[in-house]
């Protein structure tokens, strides 16, 4: 009874994905409650498997609702909720639908890559490589893109970051949802590290560096990081040059303090 | 009890008064000096098999340990292996009465270090003997002592056995005679119990029966758990140690979560509240370790970091606890990126690390894991670590990597990453040397900006293999800003110009790396000065000395007053009185 208003519920969440939010977590609730009265909130190794599956189904559903609605702390709970789904499947011999625990893991991956939790990205690449071979998991369609984009932000190469973003690479539509997070993300990286490589630069080349779309774009963005505009230039404020005076007075005393420490601090501290 | 003590001591020295002869042709010495075990005097003399019918299922002592002491071995006649094995597991019941009456750790400290030493020599049927002698069918202990004769396979012993026939030749009468009389008296504490219990499980282990090892371990620690003593501290940890050991070697093993360990959890989580609880420490330690071995057998490494902020892992705990503790650490933080803490962990896990033989293989995996935390900081490694010799052909996978991230070589990388990707894959180190790359790629970068002061773009993007002269300049630019080198890019012109390079010496780096090593040094001093160990009371014996003397002067200055002793008798100082 109970679970045949949930196979429906399902269905209904399945089949409309353009459902506004709001209406998503409602009918979510509602699956909820149902579970609970199944006792499938929770898994158990006892429950049965045909609940289970669907359970996990209702989750995942809610997981790619609030990725769609840009709810990060929703999508992370469903995640958590969804992991000992997961565990419990995955080793049962008799279940060979493994949900879309790929996809909703590498969204997760790449939500801990746009907040910049890469203890937290790498521990769970731990534990994925530790249940397969790491180059099975870099193979897949949905994991192996996050883990892609990581090397390439580390290394540096973000005109390849930017390119996975763009050109239809992304795996589904879900993954785009990251990527305005991401673009920002990288042009603030460009920036700062164009701020101490180069001298000056020219403002057309500044725009393909920066991934924009036209100069004014540039000088919009010149003007926010507070660089200097002329002649279609670009010039980067000398950081190391504006407050030496201070600072070399602070590192002076600084220093002494420091010597003084370590001459002393064994002794009396 | 320190009566006993004298007639103790034949029994200890591993029984080699025994009785019976054995033909000289199986003496055989083997000129080698006693290998002293750990800090026992005693030597421990391992006689080859003699004829005894029992040694058909004994495993041959092997030569290299068939020391015999040479100054004994010539005139006296020697124990068989049997009776003595049998000898040196009973002196440790005696360790642990000791243990329990004196309440000294030390004393289970020992018996636990003589079981290295009685493994070689250890058989179903010496257990099962050692066990139907200790308990009676009446005691106490009799349902576990089946329990025990069940798991090795010896269901149909009986109990209450008298020390049998071969005992009462080989031994001399009299302890004999002793270790009879002493059982009809006495019932076996549970620390015998539990010592028992943990010669079962290495004998288990040894035979490879880890199911029924697991099954039994399951048994002894419930036992352990329903006791609360002292005196069974260090013994539980033991325990804990091979419960742990059996889960992980039953199938379905780690990483599978279905495995046993995943399922031990609560257990060793309950037995580490209680050991908290209890202040005891061995257990304390031991089952941290355990727990974060655990976790990170099935990569949960969230949960190692959670056990870990959570719980305090016990300052005094033993050596090798704090080294494997340190370890695990170690490689938690490596994960998750803390390069410097898992260097400082690593560091000190490889340096407390035993130097002795057995320990070989920590030391190797330790410093394995090390080696690549200190190229993920962008340290080059010592090239003496690759030297040592017991180190030298396990390291050589990472020896090669080192001189290819030095080079700064992206395509010997690449090349060595798949060559050795399984010794990497077993060593759990090969997802932390993927992250190596960027490594590789900046020191190609620091070494193109020392050696040019000016190079085009195109060609760092072909040395480096990099894709395009944009991902080049990207990485460049990242580089720059992380101060890996000191340049400048054109952009129009498509270059990289370094910079003159500065004087290291006119930086604080001298100066920190001699503060880093001063600290190291007074830090170790501060853990010797607290390892030292002083015997108890001794105090109280200076305040007894004190006390008397102040008698007798007191004595003295009333002779005094009473005019018996001459003031010249004494020395001048006594005026004061």
């Amino acid at each position: 009874m109970a679970d045949r208003e949930l196979t429906t519920l399902l269905t209904r969440l399945k089949s409309t994905p353009t459902l506004p939010y709001a209406e998503t977590t409602s009918l979510l609730s509602r699956a909820k409650l149902l579970l609970l009265k199944l006792n499938a909130l929770t898994p158990s190794p006892t429950t049965p498997p045909n609940l289970l599956t669907l359970a996990r189904d209702i989750y995942e559903q809610g997981a790619l609702g609030s990725i769609r609605a840009r709810d990060a702390a929703a999508f992370t709970r469903y995640v958590a909720q969804l992991r000992p789904f997961y565990e419990l499947q995955r080793y049962s011999p008799n279940n060979k639908d493994g949900g879309e625990r790929n996809k909703i893991t590498g969204l997760y991956l790449l939500l801990l890559l746009t907040q910049g939790l890469y203890a937290e990205f790498h521990s769970e690449l731990e534990a994925l490589s530790g249940e397969g071979g790491l180059d099975e998991v870099e193979g897949d369609r949905y994991l192996g893109y996050p883990i892609r984009l990581e090397r390439w932000l580390m290394e540096g190469s973000y005109d390849r970051v930017w390119k996975a973003m763009k050109r239809g690479e992304v795996p589904c539509e879900e993954f785009g949802v990251f990527s305005e997070i991401l673009t920002s993300q990288i042009r603030s990286e460009i920036a700062s590290s164009s701020e101490r490589a180069y001298p000056s630069l020219p403002l057309a080349s500044t725009k393909s560096l920066l991934f924009l779309d036209s100069e004014g774009a540039v000088v919009e963005f010149a003007r926010a990081r507070g660089w200097t505009v002329r002649d279609g230039t670009i010039y980067f404020p000398d950081t190391s040059g504006t407050s030496a005076a201070g600072e070399t007075a602070e590192k002076e005393k600084e220093l002494s303090l420091m010597v003084i420490e370590n001459t002393l601090g064994p002794y009396y501290f | 009890m320190p009566g006993k003590t004298p007639d103790k001591e034949p029994v200890e020295n591993g029984g080699y008064r025994g009785g019976k002869d054995i033909a000289d042709k199986d003496l055989k010495p083997k000129g080698k000096k006693a290998s002293k075990k750990d800090d026992d005097d005693e030597m421990t003399v391992v006689v080859p098999p003699s004829k005894t019918q029992k040694q058909s299922s004994a495993p041959l002592p092997n030569d290299a340990e068939g020391d015999v002491t040479m100054d004994d071995a010539e005139g006296e006649p020697k124990a068989d292996p049997v009776a003595q094995t049998i000898n040196d597991i009973k002196s440790d019941f005696a360790h642990l009465d000791r243990a329990v009456a004196l309440f000294d750790a030390r004393f289970t400290l020992r018996a636990l270090r003589s079981i290295s030493s009685i493994r070689k020599r250890l058989t179903p049927d010496i257990l099962a003997q050692v066990i139907a002698e200790t308990y009676t069918p009446s005691s106490a202990g009799a349902p576990f002592a089946k329990q025990m004769l069940q798991a090795i396979g010896r269901p149909d012993v009986s109990l209450g056995r008298q020390p049998g026939q071969e005992m009462e030749i080989d031994s001399e009468p009299k302890a004999a005679g002793k270790n009879g009389a002493k059982k009809e008296t006495k019932e076996a504490i549970p620390e015998v119990d539990v010592f028992l219990g943990i010669l079962t499980q290495v004998l288990l282990h040894d035979a490879k029966q880890v199911r029924r090892g697991f099954e039994f371990s399951q048994v002894l620690v419930e036992r352990i758990r329903s006791l609360n003593r002292r005196t069974l501290d260090s013994l539980a940890a033991k325990v804990y140690f091979y419960y742990s050991l059996f889960a992980e070697q039953t199938t379905p093993v780690p990483p599978s979560p279905q495995s046993p360990v995943v399922s031990i959890r609560p257990t060793l989580l309950a037995a580490l509240r209680t050991a908290v609880l209890r202040k005891d420490i061995d257990t304390q330690a031991a089952v941290i370790v355990l727990l974060l071995r655990n976790y990170l057998s099935t990569s949960h490494i969230s949960q190692a970091d959670l056990l870990v902020s959570h719980t305090q892992f016990p300052e005094n705990a033993a050596n090798n606890q704090v080294a494997r503790f340190l370890y695990y650490l170690g490689r938690t933080r490596a994960i998750q990126l803390r390069y410097t803490e898992a260097h400082e962990h690593l560091t000190a896990a490889t340096r407390k690390a035993p130097s002795s033989a057995c320990a070989l293989g920590f030391s190797q995996t330790a410093t394995k894991l090390l080696l690549v935390v200190e190229l993920l900081m962008g340290d080059i490694p010592d090239r003496a670590t690759f030297r040592q010799p017991t180190m030298e052909t396990a390291l050589h996978p990472y020896f090669l990597l080192v001189q290819a991230v030095r080079v700064g070589n992206l395509e010997d990388f690449e090349t060595i990453i798949a060559d050795h990707a399984d010794t990497f894959r077993r060593d759990g180190t090969y997802t932390l040397i993927l992250r190596l790359r960027q490594n590789v790629i900046k020191t190609g970068i620091r070494m193109m900006s020392l050696s040019y002061s000016r190079i085009s773009l195109r060609d760092i993007c072909i040395r480096l293999h990099l894709g395009s002269e944009e991902t080049a300049e990207y990485i460049v630019a990242k580089a720059i800003r992380d101060g890996v080198i000191e340049a400048t890019l054109d952009r129009e012109k498509g270059f990289m110009k370094s910079k003159e390079v500065g004087d290291v010496y006119a930086t604080r780096e001298p100066g920190e790396a001699f503060h880093d090593r001063i600290r190291a040094c007074l830090a170790l001093h501060d853990e010797s000065v607290k390892a030292m160990r002083f015997p108890m009371n001794q105090h109280r014996l200076e305040l007894k000395n004190a006390q008397e003397a102040r008698e007798r002067e007191r004595e003295m200055a009333k002779e005094i007053q009473e005019g018996e002793l001459d003031e010249d008798d004494l020395g001048g100082d006594f005026d004061a009185m």
